[in-house]
């Protein structure tokens, strides 16, 4: 796989003299600490607030930039006619710094309205799925960490998109499909289970659209996939079965009335039994200044099931044309017992992100 | 005292660019709303009416001028723009418009492609170039 990923650079690199070649960035500088918390006594965890699942962003009682931070690269070759490859080299402080391609693909401009991409992409689950790591494309210092607890986030495949308006209206659309084989999951393997586990997402099938007018946005989302796991090589069994089926279904809506905004989304996982996610958020922009407020939820079925959810305020001052300062307090309730993640935690965040 | 004077030079320097001219080249027949001027610098619209694609030229963000067409046009500050477009950059979704740096490089841009629109301060306006909304 690195192999392949080698040869897109050096793609990328001999192209240059023929094609517009675009260099662009973002970065996140993170840091913060537990205040308060409870961790989880049944499984030995201490005090732990958990900002992101899929990448194990786990913040303690000391102190530290590592969970959060990351620093990533775009490079782009325009080929002409409508074809481009594009690859994202993220750097996380969450891996050691340990840079990795996340995003590299192809794409083709069929005309105005459809492209086709094909390569390693961002599986589009959420509203901000997309564009998770750009911190500064968003108000808080991250996106809900209860709505977006899912192992998988990338995927490997093909994405049909379509761009269109009618009347005032945008409409932009995708059909995408493909797999993801997680050699060694982190979320399962350094923290759920604890022992190494590959996971596998296959025959993916998904379909975003997204409706956008003026101050107003919608967006609905449904994907299912096949699950497969392997835990220490050994196939999970699931009622019997080595694999098991997931549906995915998403609504968000946005509203922007200028200074006020709304946002909202809410999502559904049917794996076995359904788990229910929301976020509501609100925030005001008082010149530079934004401060908002966050709840987020997960919930799921039946009983001793998986249950948690946050409370945050935060302000984000936009000090410099290309970088932005946040503080960010959250409050995480953790109700459920067996399935426990990381407890009932206060935490304060800060950092600050940048676009070059 | 100075520093006085220099505040009031600056305040009337920016308040010459009260006003921003939408423009295009002089053959171009299209149509537009405010609205389809805003889709067109979000990205939105790739074509004018007249079915010939689009290209967008902006100018550099901090400009006088930038900003009151943000402001006026987009309804977006420069920070709320820049987290719009790189949502869209670093998820392949979109590119912004060119950015030029002053308002000369624009008429001269506009008025050698018919398939361009910009925008400059009123009074840089030429007869090189069709004007089709002012704000």
């Amino acid at each position: 796989m690195k192999l392949k990923y080698t040869l897109l650079i050096a793609a990328l690199t001999s192209t240059a003299l023929h094609a517009e070649v675009n260099i662009s960035g973002f970065a996140s500088i993170n840091g913060g600490k537990v205040l308060n918390g409870s961790g989880v006594p049944q499984f030995g965890l201490e005090p732990t607030f958990l900002a992101d699942y899929p990448i194990v962003s786990a913040y303690k009682e000391d102190f530290s930039f590592s969970p959060e931070s990351l620093i990533g690269l775009q490079v782009s070759g325009d080929l002409g006619e409508g074809l481009s490859v594009t690859g994202q080299i993220v750097a996380r402080g969450a891996n050691d710094y340990d840079a990795e391609f996340e995003w590299a693909y192809v794409s083709y401009d069929i005309n105005d309205s459809w492209t086709i991409q094909a390569g390693k992409k961002r599986l589009p689950l959420f509203y901000y799925s997309d564009f998770y790591d750009v911190g500064y494309a968003y108000v808080w210092m991250r996106a809900p960490a209860d709505n977006y607890t899912w192992q998988i986030f990338n995927y490997e495949g093909v994405n049909l998109l379509y761009n269109g308006s009618i009347g005032d209206w945008g409409i932009s659309a995708n059909i995408y499909t493909g797999r993801e084989d997680d050699e060694e999951n982190k979320l399962l393997s350094d923290f759920f289970f604890q022992t190494p586990t590959r996971e596998i997402w296959e025959d993916i099938l998904g379909g975003v659209v997204q409706l956008s007018y003026d101050w107003l946005e919608l967006r609905a989302t449904h994907m299912q996939y096949t699950n497969r796991r392997f835990r220490n090589g050994e196939a999970s069994m699931w009622n019997g079965k080595d694999s098991r089926e997931g549906k995915f279904y998403g609504l968000a809506a946005n509203a922007d009335f200028g200074n006020f905004f709304v946002l909202t989304e809410f999502n559904r996982l049917d794996l076995d039994g359904n788990l229910d996610t929301y976020m509501i958020s609100a925030g005001y922009r008082i010149n530079d200044f934004t401060p908002y407020v966050m709840v987020s939820n997960f919930e799921g079925e039946g009983e001793d099931a998986e249950k948690h959810d946050t409370q945050a305020l935060g302000v984000r001052w936009d000090f410099h044309p290309s970088a932005a300062f946040k503080v960010q307090y959250d409050k995480v309730k953790d109700d459920s017992v067996s399935l426990a993640v990381a407890g009932d935690s206060e935490a304060l965040t800060i950092g600050i992100d940048v676009v070059f | 005292m100075k520093k006085l004077m220099c505040l009031l030079l600056l305040t009337t320097a920016s308040s010459a660019y009260a006003a921003v001219s939408v423009i295009v080249h002089p053959s171009n027949g299209s149509s537009f709303e405010s609205s389809t001027i805003k889709r067109i610098f979000t990205g939105k619209e790739k074509s004018f009416s007249n079915g010939n694609k689009v290209i967008p030229i902006s100018q550099e963000a901090g400009s006088a001028v930038t900003d009151e067409f943000n402001d006026k046009v987009l309804n977006k500050s420069s920070a709320q723009l820049k987290a719009y477009w790189s949502k869209l950059i670093f998820t392949g979704k979109g590119t912004p418009p060119k950015e030029v740096s002053n308002d000369a490089e624009v008429l001269k841009m506009i008025s050698a492609n018919p398939d361009t629109i910009g925008f400059v301060s009123s009074d840089a306006v030429t007869d090189q170039v069709k004007v089709i909304k002012q704000f």
